[in-house]
């Protein structure tokens, strides 16, 4: 039934293993291990990877992994029970060899464990065997066999109540009912035998649950008033509702007066006075010299978010602290009296960690990652799976278990941030020159994150490192937005004027008004980057949310006629849960509407308004837990010069910071 | 001789000690105790700083584990991606066994090459580093190319590997797949990838003053292209297979890597 089973340790080697079917796991069980437990999700300990379903046991006393696989379809109920006694067993067995340090014994040591192996199956299949879900009893055997007819009958006092009762409970019976009505007899068994005589005078009610014709009306009437006379109209009931409709109308709308605007319509036209023959950059004026301040600055690879208070010794100042302050933990959970020797007990001697140990510090921490922002239930997940990494594992003297629990979760962490691909877009965007293709980025997100603004700032950024960009303006909806770009692009072009290059602009716009397609016009500015060898464009989409699926269509439509080489998911900092649920829907509409088997999902976030939250960084966490990718970007305010990029630890130690 | 230049001198320490003045006592006894605990320290500080350690390192995929398991063993054994580092002493095999090569041993320590957990093992381990065997997969080379020079740079411009110049062994795995490359190619390709990665990762130095994604480390020499020989460490590059030529049991081919690892130790 099972397809394998494998014993490795957590250094990477197998020390045993079963397979029931030809073919090699190495490549599921690799993929279990990256995407779950590498990635925090241990939490749930079942992993489906293609048709082969997984369950795993972390034991972390001495570093093993469990891995059991079957079939998907096959619900086998044994295998979390056999697991765990796959797993006592094997420690059990081969206790002196694997409580070594270091890995000399793994490497020399044979493990010998299929008859063990083989017993325990067994004895796991039978179990289930044995408890086979009980056969149906017959109705002989049933309890309502016993009764006679008598006892179900109902008495005649409260006899509208009752019957209503007994009408209910007889629905099926309905049909009964009338065929005995017509028959006029009562041979059928049942409540209805009793009942013909009585009810004969209301067949009709059989239908209205037993209600008189008054009280039909009356919650008619009631429940056309509620719809507004959007129900069948009866002649009595409709009036009544029809009466307050009339009042609503009374109001008369005044056109609403403009306090900028005047009636004359040449006023607004701000098109002539900037637009001098297609001049492309700002003549120098003093509001120039602002810009020029930044020039230069950005060259080479971005720096990274620094903290002030960032410094990496600050956790080894907090084993001693919190060994002072380990009184409190302990106390909390148990009697003062006892709390002392607890507190005494743990600090000196190996104890292993149990559930019980560590839900009270789990608790607090989660709580404090969800006062720091960061998503409610991506805090409880992450606290679990940091409870299973540690479950069992032996501490070492002069250690609490607050500290314990605090560095797993901060080792986890960091581990998340750290971008599991490489990024280095100055490198990719040299391939593509190389390669004679334009490097094609498109910025997605919902409303208001700072799209527009962040483009602006990464074009800032690669003019400086010497790349020639092309903005293409897809955002066709909103009202400015291409003369936004057109102020960006010129106030850029200012700082490095085109006789620097040769007499060509270093940032283009290419835009085709508004109200227009923006995946055609994406393609024909990538045509032209083409053509015209740029070496990026940036494409700038309209925001829209995620539960919007028109448009949600509309954006998977641009990515995938246009294969972008990076698709950048703008998301704000300040956001909180909601971060899981527009990282969520955006990939799922990418993922559906893209109508080929890879589908492009997301490749990384650029994170915005980092200046606005001070040490509330949880998004950042959210955002990379959900997708799986790393933040490329960090938006740290209005200007050219505030673009930084992710810094692991610094972030992970202010999320921490209490 | 000695003993009269000292006799003066423990006269008048013996005369002060007999004046029984408690300060001038209190201050000798001071400074006494802490001569001796600086010396203490400086011991046991000295003991930790030997740098005894050879490192394995490289891509996720690359066969850091096989390699790890052969060098020890010998045996071929099966391996997942590693979660944690592993850890033992090695004995260098040499031909002469004299008593100056016998018991000659170092930890080898082989770190999980994954990308989420390769800084932190790397941060751990960089400062008892001797030597780093970098290990890479010959097969796809050609498709990781610019993930293993980044990974590579990232180590070589770190400070604290500048500054202790652990012998650096590229070891070329995999060679026993057919389209694997030479350690020559690799070579070469290794060269003009790192020359385009120094332009695009340092060439802010002069204006950052935060904290940086690199190391604050020019690599080779400004002006020419880059060359492993223009590193302060010593630079090999050798060729091996570790799931050997034959069968899955047969013998791994990484004499050229043991020889390597001989001399370094």
């Amino acid at each position: 039934m099972l397809d394998f089973f494998t014993i490795f340790s957590k250094g990477g080697l197998v020390l045993w293993c079963f397979q029931g079917v030809n073919g090699s796991f190495t490549g599921p069980v690799n993929a279990l291990i990256r995407s779950v437990i590498l990635q925090e999700r241990s939490g749930s300990n079942l992993f489906i990877h293609d048709a082969l379903s997984m369950k795993y046991k972390l034991d972390n006393e001495f570093e093993l992994v469990f891995v059991v696989g079957f079939q998907k379809i096959l619900t086998l109920t044994y295998v979390d029970k056999f697991l765990d006694d796959v797993q006592l067993r094997f420690r059990d067995r081969y206790k002196n060899q694997l409580e070594q340090k270091g890995a000399m014994k793994l490497l020399n040591g044979s493990f010998q464990f299929q008859d063990d192996f083989q017993q325990l199956l067994r004895e796991a299949e039978e179990s289930t065997k044995a408890c086979a879900p009980a056969p149906m009893k017959t109705f002989m055997q049933s309890q309502k066999s016993q009764k006679t007819v008598k006892s179900m009958i109902e008495t005649r006092g409260g006899e509208k109540g009752k019957e209503k009762e007994s009408n209910k409970k007889s629905k099926n019976a309905k049909k009964e009912a009338s065929a005995a009505e017509g028959d006029g007899d009562s041979t059928r068994g049942g409540t209805q035998s009793g009942l013909p005589k009585k009810s004969s005078p209301k067949p009709q009610e059989n239908g209205n649950e037993g209600l008189t014709p008054e009280e039909i009306k009356r919650n008619q009437q009631e429940f056309f008033r509620r719809m507004g006379g959007g129900g069948p109209k009866k002649p009595s009931s409709s009036s009544s509702s029809k009466s307050p409709k009339p009042e609503k109308l009374q109001r008369v709308k005044g056109n609403r007066e403009w306090v900028m605007g005047g009636t004359n319509t040449k006023e607004l036209d701000y098109s002539n006075k900037d637009m001098n023959g297609s001049q492309d950059t700002l003549p120098a004026t003093k509001d120039n010299a602002e810009d020029l301040k930044q020039l230069g600055q950005m060259k080479g690879d971005l720096r990274s978010v620094d903290y002030e208070s960032s410094e990496e010794e600050e956790e080894d100042e907090e084993v001693v602290v919190s060994a002072a302050a380990a009184a409190n933990p302990s106390k909390s959970s148990s009697k003062s009296f006892r709390g002392v020797f607890g507190m005494l007990k743990g600090l000196v001697g190996s104890k292993s960690l149990s559930q019980e140990d560590m839900e009270p510090v789990l608790d607090k921490l989660r709580d404090h990652l969800i006062a720091k922002n960061v998503a409610a239930d991506i805090a409880s997940k992450l606290c679990e799976s940091v409870a299973k990494k540690l479950e069992g594992k032996v501490m070492g003297t002069f250690t609490t278990v607050t500290s314990t629990v605090k560095q797993a979760l901060q080792d986890s962490l960091v581990q998340i941030l750290q971008p599991k691909r490489r990024v280095d877009i100055l490198r990719d965007v040299m391939e593509a020159r190389a390669q004679r293709r334009p490097f094609v980025v498109t910025f997605c997100g919902v409303n208001g994150v700072g799209k527009s603004t962040n483009l602006a700032k990464i074009s800032f950024w690669l003019i400086e490192n010497g790349f020639s960009v092309l903005i293409a303006a897809c955002d066709t909806f909103r009202a400015g937005a291409v003369e936004q770009l057109r102020t960006h692009q010129r106030r850029l072009n200012s700082m490095h004027p085109p006789e620097e290059n040769g007499g060509r602009p270093r940032v283009q716009l290419y835009e085709k008004g508004y109200g227009k397609d923006a995946a055609g016009i994406a393609m024909e500015a990538i045509a032209y980057a083409r053509s015209h060898s740029f070496d990026v464009v940036l494409v700038d989409t309209a925001g829209r949310m995620q539960d919007n699926a028109p448009l949600m269509v509309a954006l998977a439509k641009l990515i995938a006629v246009n294969m972008p080489d990076l698709v950048l998911f703008v998301g704000e900092a300040l956001v909180g849960n909601e971060a899981v649920d527009q990282l969520v829907k955006f990939n799922q509409a990418l993922a559906d509407h893209s109508m080929s088997d890879k589908p492009r999902i997301i490749d990384g976030i650029v994170l915005t308004k980092f200046d606005t939250i001070d040490d509330k960084v949880g998004a950042a966490i959210s955002m990379t837990y959900i997708t799986g990718q790393p933040i490329v970007f960090v938006g740290t305010g209005q200007t050219y010069s505030d673009l930084r990029s992710l810094n692991a630890r610094a972030v992970v130690s202010a999320l921490m910071k209490a | 001789m000695e003993a009269a230049v000292f006799q003066p001198f423990l006269d008048s320490i013996q005369k002060e000690l007999q004046a029984q003045d408690p300060a001038v006592l209190a201050v000798l006894v001071a400074l006494v105790v802490v001569i001796i605990s600086i010396i203490f320290m400086k011991i046991v500080w000295g003991r930790k700083t030997t740098r005894s350690a050879v490192l394995l390192v490289g891509l996720c995929d690359s066969g850091k584990t096989l390699i790890f398991s052969r060098l020890l063993s010998g045996k071929f054994k099966k391996t997942q991606t590693s979660i944690t580092d592993s850890s033992a002493i090695y004995n260098v095999k040499s031909e002469k066994v004299t008593s100056q090569t016998k018991g000659r041993g170092f930890t080898l320590i082989d770190l999980p090459g994954h990308e989420s957990l390769r800084p932190q093992f790397v941060e751990r381990f960089k400062s008892a580093a001797r030597a780093v065997v970098f290990v890479v997969d010959s097969a796809v080379f050609q498709k990781e190319l610019r993930d293993v020079a980044e990974f590579l740079y990232s180590l070589l411009t770190d400070a604290e590997i500048v500054k202790n110049a652990p012998a650096l062994v590229v070891t070329c795995n995999k060679q026993d797949i057919t389209m694997a490359k030479s350690a020559k190619v690799i070579q070469q390709q290794l060269e003009k990838e790192l020359n385009t990665l120094r332009v695009t990762r340092s060439a802010a130095l002069s204006t950052q003053d935060g904290s940086t994604a690199g190391g604050t480390v020019y690599l080779g020499k400004k002006g020419k292209d880059f060359e492993f020989s223009q590193l302060p460490m010593k630079v090999e590059f050798v060729e091996c297979s570790a799931k050997g030529y034959k069968a899955e049991d047969g013998e791994a081919d990484i004499e050229q890597l043991e020889k390597c690892l001989a001399r370094i130790s």
